[in-house]
């Protein structure tokens, strides 16, 4: 197969983050384009048509496709090529150049290879499905993730339901809950396993509260009934270990099963290039610069971790693109100057999730480079944490050996929200000299830990 | 055959169950009520093996209303003069691979199916194995079909362009004690005539396996084991019949026969009554009630549920053949299973084996899904439950002789039973279809006392739509340049572009659901389980069969995936982009672009 062009950077997937990280790229001098499997940009914010999207990007309440299409209004006005319709088969590394091949198909062009200096997987999550949170019982039509729903009501328009029960208080089956009323349907209610909505308060309160929608924490569906398409659920109370509470039972008629339970991030693609991955967030381990174990390779967006708000999602893509454009200078420099010469070695530390943080990124630090996301404050990063327990007045604390980096303190802490933090690395720096390569294995860690001062407290039903 | 009653009745009196058994033709019958299934099946065995050709139970058990088979939902009828010299009732892999071996006679041939595809029940729920003819009894039918059809299937598979591979079947012993069955184990292999076992120890295993469990002591290679998509090949099967003259109906399910003196004339179906010349039963789970239909039931199935669980295929590569840790002393009626790497690069854990009442059970249970990862997960150390994608049930029809009824009915002469077909059903197919076949035509040319003369146009190679994953790039490139449809991907998952999908759609035995196209053409198989394919499939049905969205169903009867238009139009991004879609309102404000949406 011959190479049919090359880039400084690719990006794949046009949603949010990789439109914004091809727009960081571009901004930074590099040759780019994003390949996008699908007709249009806006990854799944073109079915999103409810607003609360760019409240920190942009400070206004947009819908998804307005926010999708500003970006892409400036992916356009750069004249970034989004090769649309196409379809990455794999990816390789060339070991002596450091170059990646991009095995891509599509039906105007069949089967081609792009060349690239540095990649950014931009690849988005999917959603938990009913087999993976062990559904049983019959398999009838009407068991579908709220996703699938989602595009089916909003872009199809047709109502797969006419009266459903909603599995997991995820945002998206929250969001979905409220559609679908306005849409006419009746959602007999909201069943969430845990003690604990998992989706944000705002959505709890817009699309449940608001519309008399009932949440039912603390219960689950036991099992499925129906031969051709789903008849009814049964729905039972669980105990503290997620254990089913026999004589809770009731069977709810129903002609759908909706579930949000979850989504998992989609990095099929860059797996087999071997990238080291985290098990707490089901993404690659990045370093602040959103480069993974890989030179070369960065990720961003929901394919590194699963994000609550879109522009958290911008931002880790820009700051993907403008170190994927800076990393391919450097490399394109270094080429013309020495075929054999790469790039200088990273200077990575461990970042350790400790006490109740669930996990934060970026996972690791890169002493030697950092590329920093706004022009303003270059010596600053972006940290993005989840709490593992919901927790009133918790104590975040970021240390290197015994330097107490960062100190701050929270109201409330709830796995569902996501916290962000900066760090100024300019103190790192002088924190981790030189020597600190030299460092036993054990020092060598930036703890970041979370301690509650009361764990738990009142319980979720303040929520509505 | 009074001594064999005697035997009967004394076996039900020890178990203490108070059920009357009486000769009925060659069989013994039972009748009476009994408490509960668990009775039933005691009933069924303690009089099965006691001189008579099968057990027909007719026991009512408590709590328990006899199972209908589904039926399909209203049907155009068919023209009142129909006739056919052979008609296949059951659209499995048994009667599809009749159907085609019928084709090899010049004879008009039909293939009934009650459900709106081939292989919906029994032959799309399996291990999809071809066994080597080890666990079988030796002696028995299933021996003999076993041992013929895993000789044949190689031949078969080329011929209709399935994929087919012998990765082999490894027996692992769990105690160093097991070892003590070798002597046993050989003398089966010589029995039952499997070829080229080897014994592996505990080195060797490791060395072939490396993420086997550490708990192992060696085991037995069986090399004649092979993996095939069960259901690809039933439709294989069947497009190549039809590709030979034979007619599939579909959605047509046979209720009754019309019979004159011991002969059936006509059968009688939703959609009206069809002539036939000869009938042949391969109903599979309701083969009994089909031969019922001729008042020829002489046996009795059981419906005995097996369940399974897929792994994704990222973990596909961490072995290689199939693992078994079989218990040797027990008798259990299941062949073990194990962990068995599927055609298309997952891997396979189960089946269970539990008797259910009802035979088109196909609902899971966690139970049933712990049992399943409690035996097999743990042969494979690199497997976690987090890796699972999916699982499902499937339903053996089995006799209490546990064996396969293959045979022409001794009153009835023009129907043939292909009954009983349980494990390994999938595995014998070619070689039950060629028997069958045989007889049928036998049978066909006494009732119509004329010569039956071979098909001389027949052609075994099925016209296979391009197999993309066997291609290479350069193949497939040049596959797209001609048909672009190929280079669209449509199942992200599984890498399915929209020309496979379209290749079921226009087959030969077109898909009428998306259930059919996700086995056939996988797209929906993956990991995602079709979250982002659905809608996209439902654009392509609804586009080339020219019906609305909200026609479209799952599987059979009402199972609709999209129920009806919303209010409004949707707001269509999708063919607008995202510009346009940007002026839509937020739904909270519950206003919308009033916008025709588009189906296409
Ligand atoms: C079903 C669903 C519904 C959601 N609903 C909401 C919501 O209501 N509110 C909210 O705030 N957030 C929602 N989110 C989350 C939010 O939209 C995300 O934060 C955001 O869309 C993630 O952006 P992304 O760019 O990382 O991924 P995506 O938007 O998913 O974009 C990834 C893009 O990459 C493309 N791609 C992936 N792999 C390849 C490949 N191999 N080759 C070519 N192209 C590829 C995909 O087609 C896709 O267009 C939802 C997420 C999902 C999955
Ligand atoms: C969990 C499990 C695992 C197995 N694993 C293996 C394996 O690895 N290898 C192996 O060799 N075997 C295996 N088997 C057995 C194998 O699947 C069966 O032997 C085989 O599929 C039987 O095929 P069939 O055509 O007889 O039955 P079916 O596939 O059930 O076909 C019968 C058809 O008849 C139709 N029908 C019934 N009544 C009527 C009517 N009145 N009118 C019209 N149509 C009717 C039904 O709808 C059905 O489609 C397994 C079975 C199970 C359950």
């Amino acid at each position: 197969m011959p190479v049919k062009k090359q880039w400084d950077v690719v990006v794949i997937g046009a949603g949010p983050a990789g439109l914004a990280a091809a727009i960081a790229a571009c901004d930074s001098g590099a040759d780019v384009c994003i390949i996008e499997r699908e007709k249009k940009p806006g990854g799944v914010l073109k079915q999103c048509i409810h607003d609360g999207f760019g409240l920190i990007r942009f400070g206004e309440r947009l819908s998804g496709p307005e926010y999708a299409y500003r970006y892409h209004q400036m992916v356009s006005e750069r004249g970034i090529p989004v090769i649309s319709e196409t379809y990455l088969l794999g990816i390789t590394k060339n070991q002596t150049d450091g170059k990646f091949l991009l095995q891509m198909q599509n039906s105007a062009d069949s089967i081609f290879i792009l060349e690239a200096r540095a990649v950014v997987a931009a690849t988005g999550c999917r959603e938990r499905t009913a087999r993976q949170v062990f559904i049983h019982g019959d398999r009838p039509a009407g068991i579908l993730t709220a996703g699938t729903a989602q595009y089916i009501v909003n872009i199809q328009g047709f109502l797969p339901t006419r009266r459903c029960v909603i599995l997991g208080s995820g945002d998206i089956g929250l969001i979905m809950a409220r559609r679908l009323t306005l849409e006419g349907a009746e959602v007999e209610g909201v069943y969430e396993i845990k003690p604990e909505p998992s989706g944000l308060t705002r959505n709890i309160q817009q699309c449940l509260t608001d519309f008399e929608i009932p949440l039912h924490l603390s219960a689950t569906v036991l099992a499925v009934h129906g031969k051709r398409r789903v008849e009814s659920v049964v729905i039972g109370k669980v105990d503290q270990s997620g254990q089913p509470i026999t004589g809770t039972e009731r069977t709810v008629p129903c002609d759908a099963l909706i579930l949000s339970v979850g989504l998992i991030p989609e990095n099929e693609i860059i797996e087999p290039l071997g990238v080291e991955m985290d098990r707490k967030t089901g993404g690659p381990i990045v370093d602040q610069n959103m480069m993974t174990s890989l030179d070369g390779l960065f990720a961003c967006g929901n394919a590194v971790h699963v994000n609550d708000l879109v522009d958290y999602v911008s931002e880790s893509g820009q700051t993907a693109g403008k170190a994927a454009a800076a990393y391919a200078n450097v490399q394109q420099q270094r080429g013309l100057l020495s075929e054999r010469r790469t790039v200088s070695a990273r200077r990575l530390i461990n970042i350790q999730a400790a006490g109740n943080m669930h996990y934060i990124v970026p996972q690791r630090l890169d002493l030697a480079h950092h590329v920093g996301a706004d022009d303003g404050a270059d010596n600053c990063a972006a940290f993005y944490f989840r709490s593992r327990v919901r927790a009133n007045s918790a104590l975040l604390r970021i240390s290197a050996g015994k330097t107490l980096l960062e100190e701050r303190r929270y109201a409330v802490v709830r796995p569902p929200e996501m916290e962000r933090i900066t760090l100024n690395l300019a103190d790192l720096n002088h924190i981790c000299s030189p020597d600190w390569n030299d460092l036993p294995g054990q020092s060598r860690l930036i703890k970041a830990e979370l301690v509650s001062v009361s764990e738990g407290g009142d319980s979720a039903n303040d929520n509505g | 055959m009074a001594e064999g009653l005697a035997a009967v009745r004394s076996a039900l009196m020890r178990k203490n169950l108070n059920v009357d058994a009486n000769e009925w033709r060659n069989s013994v019958a039972l009748t009476g009520h009994v408490s509960s299934w668990e009775q039933y099946m005691e009933a069924g065995y303690a009089a099965a093996g006691k001189g008579y050709e099968a057990v027909v139970n007719d026991l009512t058990v408590e709590g328990v209303v006899p199972f209908k088979p589904s039926m399909p939902e209203p049907q155009n009828p068919i023209d009142p003069d129909t006739y056919f010299d052979a008609v296949v009732i059951g659209g499995g892999v048994i009667g599809s691979a009749i159907a085609r071996e019928l084709t090899r006679w010049d004879i008009t041939v039909a293939l009934l199916e009650k459900e709106n595809d081939l292989a919906m029940q029994t032959s799309s729920r399996n291990d999809g194995m071809v066994h080597p003819p080890f666990a079988v009894t030796p002696g028995s039918k299933k021996a003999h079909y076993n041992q013929r059809g895993n000789k044949m299937f190689a031949q078969t598979a080329r011929e209709l362009g399935v994929s087919l591979e012998w990765p082999g079947m490894l027996m692992l012993f769990s105690n160093p004690w097991q070892r003590a069955f070798l002597p046993a184990i050989w003398q089966r292999i010589k029995q039952n005539e499997v070829c080229g076992v080897e014994f592996w120890n505990r080195q060797r295993v490791f060395k072939m396996e490396p993420n086997i469990t550490a708990d192992q002591h060696g085991g037995v290679f069986l090399p004649d084991s092979g993996i095939v998509s069960p259901y690809q090949l039933t439709v294989a099967f069947g497009e190549n019949a039809v590709q030979n003259g034979a007619t599939v109906l579909l959605n047509t399910v046979v209720t009754g026969f019309q019979m004159e003196h011991n002969r059936i004339t006509h059968v009688c179906t939703n959609r009206g009554l069809i002539q036939a010349g000869v009938v042949i039963n391969a109903a599979g789970v309701w083969s009994d009630v089909v031969a019922g239909y001729a008042n020829d039931r002489f046996f009795t199935i059981h419906g005995r549920k097996g369940t399974a669980a897929i792994l994704d295929r990222k973990v596909g590569h961490t072995q290689r053949t199939i693992l078994s840790q079989p218990r040797f002393a027990s008798h259990s009626h299941t062949k073990g299973g194990g962990l068995v790497p599927t055609i298309d690069g997952n891997l396979l854990l189960g089946p269970t084996a539990v008797e259910v009442p009802e035979r088109e059970d196909y609902s899971t249970n966690a139970s049933a899904l712990e049992f399943v990862f409690d035996h097999h997960l743990k042969l494979n150390k690199s497997l976690k439950r987090s890796d699972i994608i999916t699982y499902f049930s499937g339903v053996r029809a089995c006799t209490f002789e546990e064996d396969f009824v293959i045979k022409t009915s001794d009153y009835v002469a023009n129907l043939v039973h292909a009954a009983g077909i349980q494990s390994p059903g999938l595995a014998s197919s070619p070689a039950i279809a060629q028997d069958v076949a045989l007889l049928a035509v036998k049978a066909l040319a006494a009732v119509a006392g004329r010569a039956i003369q071979p098909n001389a146009a027949f052609d075994p190679c099925r016209k296979a739509p391009p197999d993309l994953r066997g291609m290479s790039l350069e193949e497939r490139a040049a596959l797209i340049r001609r048909n672009p449809s190929y280079g669209r991907i449509i199942c992200r998952c599984e890498c399915i572009s929209e020309g496979e999908i379209l290749n079921t759609i226009h087959s030969l035995v077109p898909v009428q659901s998306l259930d059919g196209i996700k086995r056939r053409a996988r797209a929906g198989m993956g990991r995602c389980q079709g979250g982002f394919c659905t809608p996209l499939l439902l654009e392509i049905m609804a586009r080339e069969q020219q019906i609305n969205i909200a026609e479209i169903c799952k599987s059979g009867g009402h199972s609709e995936i999209a129920l009806q238009p919303t209010k409004n139009a949707a707001v269509d991004c999708a063919s607008e982009g995202a510009g346009s879609a940007a002026l839509a309102l937020s739904a909270a404000n519950n206003s919308r672009r009033q916008e025709d949406y588009n189906a296409g």
